[in-house]
Formats: structure tokens, C-alpha cells, sequence
């Protein structure tokens, strides 16, 4: 048996980004998607399936959402993916924007 | 097929640089929302060219009886549904966005080209869907 030295045991200081404060989070953006009077609601649930790969029950959820309360925030992401998801809300005329999420 | 041709003749409806990016305009977001309106202009641009194509490929539609089949492929469901829903949603702009559904036209009413195309769009875009809810 070849001699092989003892490994040297570090203490593990890996950061918890869960435990995180609110203010020490990274930047983020909410998708929002808002009410109008004309899309129809099979067509929201289709778009909401299409573009975040949502099972259609998740779909139904926000586009309901959308419907009953005005609005429904979709996801919060960084900068560069929330424009990605409003972009492709807005390929299909749907009523999306990206608000900061103070 | 003469009423699903004028439709997507019509495309596009929305007028463009039509979508904000943020709600809040934040000056920040002046060369994201260029960014946006660019990309958009472009997906309008290929979405026509995909019109064009599919209504030239006369084999995708077949006649039988009093009805036409069109066969679409795969690829083009999410653009055709962006199509009829410019149409339906520009339409419905161009009106003055009422927020109650409007009566159908008599004649002379002026508004009644676009009051038929939001009809005629979001009765192919309701159809189409349906096809993909029922595996049609």
C-alpha cells in the first residue's frame, strides 16, 4: 500500500445565501403581466405554457390571477431574463412589463 | 380560407414601439425598451415573411366539400398565434380599446373593418387553440 498523507480537514465557511438579509439580495425585477379585456383566457394559459414551460394548471393560476385581481406578478428574475420573459410576453401582444422589486 | 387570407393580409396591426418595457419609464430603461422595440420590429419582420410562405405553399391547404383543411407544422403554431393575436389586439386598439364588447356592425358603420377583423382573428385564434387543447 502506497503511503498517502492524512488530508488536512478544513472548517466549512461556504456562505448561506439563504439566510441573506432582504437589502443584501441581489437586484431583481418582477414580470408582470396585466388585465385587458381583449385577449381571451384560452390564449393567456397557452402563452404563459409557452414561455415559462408552466403545466397548464400553473398557467390557469396567473392567468386568473390576471383576470380577477388586474395583475399577477409571473416571476422575479435579474435584469437581463426579465427582459428576456417580457420580450416574449409582448411577441404575443400580451400586456407585460418588468417593475424593480424594491 | 378567403377570410383566414384577408386576416393575415392585415398583419401587422399593432403600432409599433406600442408596448412599454416598465410601467415606472424609468430614464434607465430608455436603451433597454430601443432594445425591445428592435427585437419586436424584427419579429414582426419574420412572422410577415411566414405569412407569405405559408399562403404561397398551396399544398398545406385542401379542399374538401365545402371546407379547407390546412395542414400547419409544428414551428408554425406559436407564430400564427402571434399573427392572429396582432390582428385581433390591433383591431381592438385601432377602436379605441373599448372596454365592453362591441356590438357587431351594420353596413355603414365605419368601424366595421376592424370591428370583422378582431372577429375573424380571434374566431381562427379560438379554433386553433382549441385544435392544440383537443390534439385536433
Amino acid at each position: 500500500m502506497a503511503n498517502t498523507a492524512t488530508p488536512e480537514i478544513m472548517p466549512d465557511i461556504e456562505r448561506d445565501e439563504k439566510s441573506k438579509p432582504e437589502s443584501e439580495k441581489e437586484p431583481g425585477y418582477l414580470v408582470i403581466c396585466w388585465n385587458d379585456p381583449v385577449n381571451l383566457m384560452t390564449y393567456v394559459t397557452h402563452v404563459f405554457q409557452a414561455v415559462f414551460a408552466w403545466q397548464k394548471q400553473k398557467a390557469e393560476f396567473h392567468m386568473l390571477q390576471v383576470h380577477n385581481l388586474g395583475k399577477s406578478v409571473l416571476v422575479r428574475e435579474s435584469l437581463e431574463k426579465a427582459e428576456h420573459y417580457v420580450h416574449q410576453l409582448q411577441k404575443y401582444s400580451l400586456h407585460a412589463t418588468m417593475e424593480r422589486d424594491e | 380560407m378567403a377570410l383566414l387570407t384577408l386576416v393575415l393580409r392585415l398583419y401587422p396591426v399593432i403600432p409599433p414601439a406600442h408596448q412599454p418595457l416598465s410601467k415606472t419609464g424609468a430614464k434607465s430603461m430608455d436603451a433597454n425598451q430601443r432594445l425591445l422595440d428592435e427585437a419586436l420590429a424584427e419579429q414582426r419582420k419574420e412572422n410577415k415573411k411566414s405569412v407569405e410562405t405559408l399562403l404561397a405553399d398551396h399544398a398545406r391547404f385542401h379542399e374538401s366539400g365545402n371546407s379547407i383543411r390546412m395542414t400547419l407544422k409544428a414551428t408554425d403554431i406559436e407564430w400564427l398565434l402571434q399573427v392572429l393575436n396582432d390582428v385581433h389586439v390591433g383591431s381592438w386598439i385601432l377602436l379605441g380599446s373599448p372596454q365592453k364588447e362591441l356590438p357587431l356592425p351594420v353596413a355603414d358603420d365605419p368601424r366595421a373593418p376592424q370591428i370583422w377583423a378582431l372577429e375573424l382573428a380571434r374566431h381562427f385564434q379560438s379554433s386553433l387553440i382549441d385544435a392544440l387543447n383537443h390534439g385536433t
